[in-house]
């Protein structure tokens, strides 16, 4: 991959240019089919933009006792890994990409969630505080599964390369991988049932109570970036392998978006059914239910390789 | 499982609730707008202390009084009506001759731009009862009007 393609794919497409839109986007997809399971009419297509735009333009409050540079320096970090994350996910076909990449897009993917916790401690708010330690929880627990899964599907096919991965023929493991991802996103995306670090009504909005103005609006749209790279991994994981000849590069485009959506939605009626968890409920759920599921799929792929 | 129904069936039935500033339907129950009528009235403000939600305001003057109604803050409790002994005040729903219309909650954009206010006369106060002949009506009359008091 050279530098000129590098730079093309972290600020044009798939990075900031497409991902920015595609976060407010996600964001609103997941609010209106969220009211309208419930019911309600939910917020106008341009809500998440306008809500970014008002939040830039208020002005943060004097916090005693907080230095300035941590908290603002928090939220930009998250973006920068998130936007980061997504310019890594190889959408188009032959769009490069290097060995190894999948290692440096799940350290991107994490980036943020310690940012949180990290923002949630240094703001010396009670409800940071309970927001990050419930966030650092989660964290451990989903984590392992979700490193488990990516490992599973990278030792089936040999390759830490994701444009190696998104090409290879999709074998029963490589599902199986899939969903143990998808298990995962909820809590990376702190979406219902694992919405707890950002618990609204029990600890106001956990890591974020302290933040208001443009750095809010930072958090805000890492939390759409991260919407795009999760649904956007398992999206490149499950597409279609259809030959798609370079000059038709909007159609894997526009299957990538579609797919993403489907996934959003189907996020979104996860969290419209359940309840929130209390977090010793979700560490049990991914330590004894998941983890044996994704130990499994990383035995059957070494398995596999022992036997090739 | 149901709960996934549920969701369904929430689809495919549409939004129940209203963008700002259409008017929500109101049920046969509702109670509307309070109805006000100075000629009834006479500045005891039992309807204030009666309203927990500082809808009615009342302000005392020299041979005459105030008295403020906001339906923006009104939680259309029905409780000053209940309090009003001298029926000065009544429910705004359908019975009062309002239509269906005028009795749903009114919509406001600025704090309150629906507020009413009424300046009345203080009535001179009703003449006494004349004194009793028997040495035990006065007792039994006294019982009488603290048994009013205690209903109110």
């Amino acid at each position: 991959m050279t530098l000129l393609t590098a730079l093309a794919r972290l600020l044009i497409f798939p990075g900031l240019l497409f991902a920015v839109p595609a976060a407010w986007f996600f964001l609103w997809v997941e609010r209106k089919s969220i009211a309208l399971m419930q019911g309600r009419v939910g917020p106008p297509f341009m809500q998440p933009f306008w809500d970014f735009i008002k939040l830039l333009g208020k002005s943060t409050p004097p916090r005693p006792g907080i230095t300035g540079l941590l908290m603002r320096a928090w939220p930009l970090i998250a973006v920068s890994a998130a936007a980061g994350a997504v310019g890594l996910l190889p959408v188009l076909p032959s769009s490069g990409g290097f060995e190894g990449d999948l290692i440096l897009l799940l350290a991107l993917l994490e980036l943020p969630s310690i940012c949180i916790i990290a923002a949630g401690f240094s703001s010396r708010s009670i409800f940071g505080e309970i927001g990050s330690a419930r966030e650092a929880a989660l964290s451990v627990s989903y984590n392992i599964v979700f490193l488990l899964a990516i490992v599973s599907i990278a030792a089936s096919q040999h390759t830490f390369r994701l444009e190696a991965l998104a090409a290879a023929p999709n074998s029963p493991l490589h599902w199986v991988g899939v969903l143990a991802i998808l298990v995962c996103l909820p809590a990376k995306l702190h979406i219902n049932p694992f919405s707890l670090p950002n618990a609204e009504q029990e600890i106001y909005a956990g890591p974020m109570t302290e933040y208001a103005g443009p750095e809010l609006a930072m958090w805000e749209l890492s939390h759409g970036l991260e919407w795009v790279a999760g649904t956007g991994l398992v999206a490149t994981l499950v597409a279609p392998h259809i030959a798609i000849p370079l000059g038709a590069a909007w159609l894997a485009a526009c299957i990538f978006v579609a797919l993403c959506v489907v996934i959003v939605l189907l996020l979104s009626a996860l969290a419209a059914a359940t309840a929130r968890l209390a977090i010793d409920s979700s560490v049990r759920f991914y330590w004894q239910c998941t983890l044996i599921f994704a130990i499994l799929a990383v035995s059957s792929a070494i398995l596999m390789r022992i036997r090739s | 499982m149901n709960i996934l129904i549920m969701l369904w069936k929430n689809l495919r039935r549409g939004y129940q609730t209203l963008l700002f500033p259409a008017h929500p339907r109101v049920t046969p129950h509702f109670r509307g707008l309070v109805q006000f009528d100075p000629e009834l009235c006479t500045g005891c403000a039992v309807c204030r202390f009666r309203c927990t939600s500082r809808a009615i305001e009342f302000k005392a003057g020299k041979g005459e009084f105030t008295w403020s109604y906001n339906p923006g803050q009104c939680t259309f409790c029905g409780r000053c009506v209940e309090g009003c002994t001298e029926h000065a005040l009544k429910e705004g729903h359908v019975e009062h001759a309002l239509s269906q219309q005028e009795a749903v909650p009114p919509i406001y954009t600025v704090q309150g731009e629906l507020k009413k206010s009424y300046t009345v006369a203080r009535r001179p106060p009703a003449p006494k009862p004349a004194p009793a002949v028997s040495p035990v009506a006065p007792a039994s009359a006294a019982v009488a009007s603290t048994a009013t008091g205690g209903a109110q």
